[in-house]
């Protein structure tokens, strides 16, 4: 009984990995078909003359400098919004305070506002500060829109804390920075983990911010070149899902390398522990 | 322990720091002169290189040219898609950014800025530098209170594209009348082939459906104008006829299924699967049937092209709906104004030149066939162009955007037999009226 | 102790750069936006102060009220489906054979943008030969339906794609939860005779409760100002039948020239999102704190 239970089980996570893997898959098989194949065809179909033009094509539209920008803003902005959210988030469930109620309600307003509502007020107040066409426009908005829900996702972790650590800590006359950093941060490394990951996907796929602050080429990021193949008229979709294939590429190395670390920061606390 | 306070104390810094240079950096001078005293005039386009290689390296040679001939003009290129194009140009209008020279499209469109002192009057340089060069009608659709604003870059004209090989198979001739065409859906979809490809996500498909069983049921009279610019009503006899038709058409089963729910593209691509017998779009689309070498050369060898037929004996066949889509404008509050005028002056010449040859879009401007080597299809196309009777510019297009939203709208309640066509006609009547 | 936790300067210190942040970037563009609402603006040009009839006017549009609803539903089945989500963690969180393979296979698909995931279910959905007709034909359904055209089943044709997009979001989240759980706990529980399902259900779920109430906040609030998806399959259509608030606005701002108008939508949104957190607050509240 137990064990048809078990079979049962397993088929089910099966079926659901297919269903969860085949988008990749499919986005692969997209990628080397022409636009007639992509609309027209069998959705299932491999593609009956691989196109893999479609990436050469995507080479030549320039991606190099996209790919790095995306990734150094990706990087600089995920550590950031995870710094300052930790900290916040330390301040707010750790130390004793009247107004963390209001703070925190304050940096939950943050998560409600629509970004095309904030959208024009932004660009107009980078634009009174010359930040317009400058990545540190971009930067500084990705860790602001991604702090409500960074803080959000810590908070759970961050009230589950017991209270004996801190205290052992400081009555070793450790001071707060010191059990911030050598400490509380070490000990929540599986939920940074976790921020990490939703961070690296929010900012590496962000494309309204980027098209509306950024005018030059040398400062445009990756989603930028899946633009390039949107026509007036005309798109080229084999190409988009060239585009949609690279840059999915390093995120996804990115995650199982971070999805790991949820499970050995788990390890490292345990032992501390 | 000190490394962990001094990177704490760094992050606080620059964040504070960040927000502080920010904040005090404001009055720096802007960078329309560089150093060596050329002007820099920024030029914003939506001919992205990876879509549409052809235009981008075009406008990219003409940039280089005016370059050379004036050294102390630099052109600072931008290069957005077209609905991410529309998104920053509206955020750029409010801080009152906009680049130099930009792109606009039509009458609707374009009137909030005219009347926000955005757009720079165009008359001088068309009266001088271009006098005689457009295509009669075209500079119009980008004039508002008698002023141009605008200069044309493209003029299209709608028709019925149709698979040959489909409409031979089933012994078809291209249809005269609109009941002739109703046979040939009769046929195909007795046969089981899909007879008309339509996407109507993007409503301005099914509106020029609506539109040219309007101009043929309104006869002479360009109802359907009249209704916009508030000449005549939108409850005309002939506008609700039309879109009584338009629910006939559906009613037997003309447009692919779920038409509702797909882009145009989608629609595009049916038809150019050869899964749907017919097509109407506009010829901007002429580069797929015939030059376009990622389209199968045995497809583009099977395209042919009928004018919309007349229905119940009405209409006239050389009467089009289309107009000028892209054009340039100059902004008003440029620094570099006159050189923003020159350029724009020089970029539509050169591109009516290189437009058909290089580009194959037929440009505003006019053009002589004898003298080019074209596809036979094109030759057709602009012959069809010099025999207009009347181009009616899209409606979504002539109205203003708000009214074309409800007109978007209605569109697709209509099509989808949403509402009916008393309804329909009443609905944007008041959308017109309340303006 | 006492002392230190309460120290002021360090607290500042902590809280500063994020109140900073949002502050300048979150709040003053809030506010901003709220003042527009009071103007009649097309977004170019000059402004004329009106007063709030740019707000009445939205009470009173059928059309806001629809897309208001729309983004209620959408709030309503992504909360509802985060019970799935914790179940799938919860197994995948278990010591079952090969779950650290299947949670990296689940969570795949969050990684893709919305572009992708927009042309994927287009494809999905076309109704001629899209993936899931086709397979509704194979299995003998004469006439399936047109998902994304019909203004019937349009709305929660593109629950599915939204909903699906963030089940990886979430699993994650609850995953890494249950893994914070000291081992200890779970098994004193086993010692103690208890089922797998009882210590799911009276061990697990409880000691993460409090992240559970987070992403029910989170997935509310983020359905009801939810617009890519939406946006790319269906731009609200047909006729509006799956506009959502976020969608709404957007067609006012950026497509009808009615920016004053849009922004007061998009006010009333962060206000209708605000209230709906604040009674999600006092609802799920517990006086109890959980610490392990």
């Amino acid at each position: 009984m137990r064990r048809i239970g078990y079979i049962l089980l397993y088929v089910c996570l099966g079926l659901v990995a297919v269903f969860q893997i085949f988008p990749i898959l499919w986005l692969f098989m997209f990628s080397l078909k022409t636009n007639q194949e992509i609309f027209a065809g069998n959705p299932f179909a491999f593609p009956t003359d691989p196109k893999w033009e479609n990436y050469l094509k995507v080479f030549d539209g320039g991606i190099g400098t996209y790919f790095w920008n995306s990734i150094w803003i990706t990087v600089v902005a995920t550590v950031l919004t995870i710094l300052v959210a930790s900290m916040a988030t330390f301040a707010i469930t750790r130390m004793k305070w009247k107004m963390s109620g209001l703070v925190l309600g304050l940096i939950m307003v943050g998560l409600m506002i629509p970004i095309h509502s904030a959208l024009i007020p932004l660009y107009n107040m980078f634009l009174n500060v010359n930040l317009i066409d400058n990545p540190l426009s971009i930067v500084i908005t990705y860790v602001t829109y991604n702090l409500p829900i960074t803080v959000m996702i810590l908070l759970g972790f961050y009230t589950t804390i017991p209270r004996e650590i801190e205290e052992a800590a400081i009555i070793d006359g450790s001071s707060i920075h010191r059990l911030f950093f050598r400490i509380i941060l070490p000990i929540s490394a599986p939920i940074m983990s976790t921020t990490v990951i939703i961070n690296m996907i929010y900012n590496w796929n962000e494309f309204v911010f980027v098209n509306t602050f950024i005018s030059s080429d040398k400062y445009k990021t990756l989603t930028v070149g899946i633009q390039n193949f949107i026509g007036q008229y005309m798109t080229d979709w084999g190409a988009i899902g060239a585009t949609l294939v690279i840059s999915v590429l390093p995120i996804i190395i990115a995650f199982l390398f971070f999805s790991d670390k949820i499970m050995e920061g788990i390890t490292a606390s345990a032992v501390k522990g | 322990m000190n490394l962990r306070k001094a990177i704490t104390l760094f992050a606080v810094l620059l964040v504070s720091v960040v927000m502080l240079a920010a904040c005090g950096g404001g009055d720096e001078e802007k960078e329309s002169e560089s150093a060596s005293g050329a002007k820099t005039v920024k030029f914003m386009h939506l001919w992205p290189e990876g879509s549409s290689a052809q235009h981008y390296k075009v406008v990219n040679e003409i940039i280089a040219d005016f370059e050379k001939e004036n050294p102390d003009i630099k052109i600072d290129l931008e290069v957005l898609s077209n609905e991410q194009y529309k998104d920053k140009i509206k955020v750029l209008s409010t801080s009152d950014e906009l680049p130099d020279v930009g792109m606009t499209w039509a009458a609707g469109y374009m009137e909030p800025y005219v009347k926000g002192n955005m757009y720079a009057p165009l008359d001088d340089i068309i009266e001088s530098d271009l006098s005689d060069s457009f295509v009669s009608g075209t500079t119009e659709a980008f004039a508002v209170d008698g002023t141009t604003y605008g200069l044309p870059l493209e003029l299209n004209i709608s028709t019925i594209f149709y698979n040959k090989k489909i409409f031979d198979e089933y012994g078809l001739e291209e249809p005269q009348t609109l009941d002739e065409l109703k046979e040939i859906v009769a046929t195909l979809n007795e046969n089981g082939v899909n007879p008309i490809a339509l996407g109507n996500r993007d409503a301005w498909t099914g509106s020029m459906w609506y539109m040219y069983l309007a101009n043929r049921l309104g006869g002479d009279e360009d109802v359907l104008t009249k209704a916009i610019e508030r000449e005549g009503s939108f409850e005309d006899p002939a506008l609700v006829q039309a879109a009584d038709e338009v629910q006939k058409l559906v009613d037997e089963d003309s447009f692919v299924q779920g038409f509702n729910g797909l882009a145009d593209e989608e629609a595009k691509s049916m038809f150019m699967g050869e899964q749907a017998a017919m097509y109407l779009i506009a010829t901007w689309d002429l580069p797929n049937f015939t030059t376009n070498e990622d389209v199968p050369q045995e497809f583009r060898d099977s395209v042919g092209y009928f004018k919309f037929p007349t229905v119940d004996g009405k209409g006239d066949t050389n009467s089009y709906v289309g107009g000028p889509g892209v054009g340039l404008f100059v902004s008003e509050n440029s620094d570099v104004k006159e050189e923003a005028k020159a350029f724009a002056s020089y970029f539509v010449q050169q591109w009516g030149e290189r437009a058909v040859t290089d580009v194959g879009i037929i440009p505003a401007t006019k053009v002589n066939v004898d003298s080019l080597d074209l596809p036979q299809m094109y030759v057709d196309v602009l012959n069809d162009l010099n025999s207009a009777t009347n181009i009616t510019l899209y409606a979504d297009v002539q109205m203003s955007a708000d009214v074309a939203q409800v007109h978007l709208d209605m569109i697709q309640a209509l099509f989808g037999g949403e509402i009916t066509p008393e309804e329909f006609a009443k609905t944007q009547e008041d959308a017109l009226a309340a303006e | 102790m006492n002392k230190v936790m309460s120290n002021k300067w360090i607290i500042f210190l902590y809280t500063f750069p994020a109140l900073l942040l949002i502050a300048v970037l979150i709040v003053v563009p809030l506010i901003l936006s709220g003042y527009f609402g009071l103007m009649d603006w097309d977004g170019i040009g000059a402004m004329e102060f009106i007063g709030l009839d740019n707000y009445i006017a939205a009470l009173q549009d059928s059309k806001f009220w629809e897309s208001t609803l729309h983004s209620f539903l959408l709030a309503l089945f992504s909360a509802i489906s985060l019970i799935g989500y914790l179940a799938v963690a919860l197994i995948l969180a278990s010591k079952i054979k090969g779950a650290n393979l299947l949670r990296k296979i689940y969570l795949i698909p969050m990684l893709l943008s919305s572009v992708a995931i927009a042309q994927l279910w287009i494809k999905i959905y076309n109704p001629s030969n899209g993936m899931l007709n086709s397979i509704l034909m194979w299995f003998g359904v004469d006439n399936p339906p047109a998902w994304l055209a019909d203004p019937n089943i349009v709305l929660y044709a593109i629950f599915i794609p939204i909903i699906w997009q963030y089940a990886g979001f979430y699993i994650l989240i609850y995953y890494a939860a249950l893994k914070n759980i000291p081992e200890s706990l779970i098994e004193a529980a086993k010692i103690d005779g208890a089922t797998p399902l009882q210590i799911a259900l009276k061990i697990k779920v409880p000691l993460i409760m409090n992240v559970f109430k987070v992403t029910i906040v989170l997935s509310i609030v983020g359905s009801l100002k939810y617009f890519d998806l939406i946006y790319v399959m269906t731009s609200g259509g047909p006729n509006g039948a799956s506009e959502v608030m976020a969608s709404y606005m957007y067609k006012l701002a950026f497509s009808s020239y009615d920016f004053g108008y849009g922004s007061a939508i998009g006010f009333l949104l962060l206000i209708i999102t605000l209230i709906v957190t604040v009674v999600i607050q006092k609802l799920t509240k517990s006086k109890d704190e959980i610490q392990y």
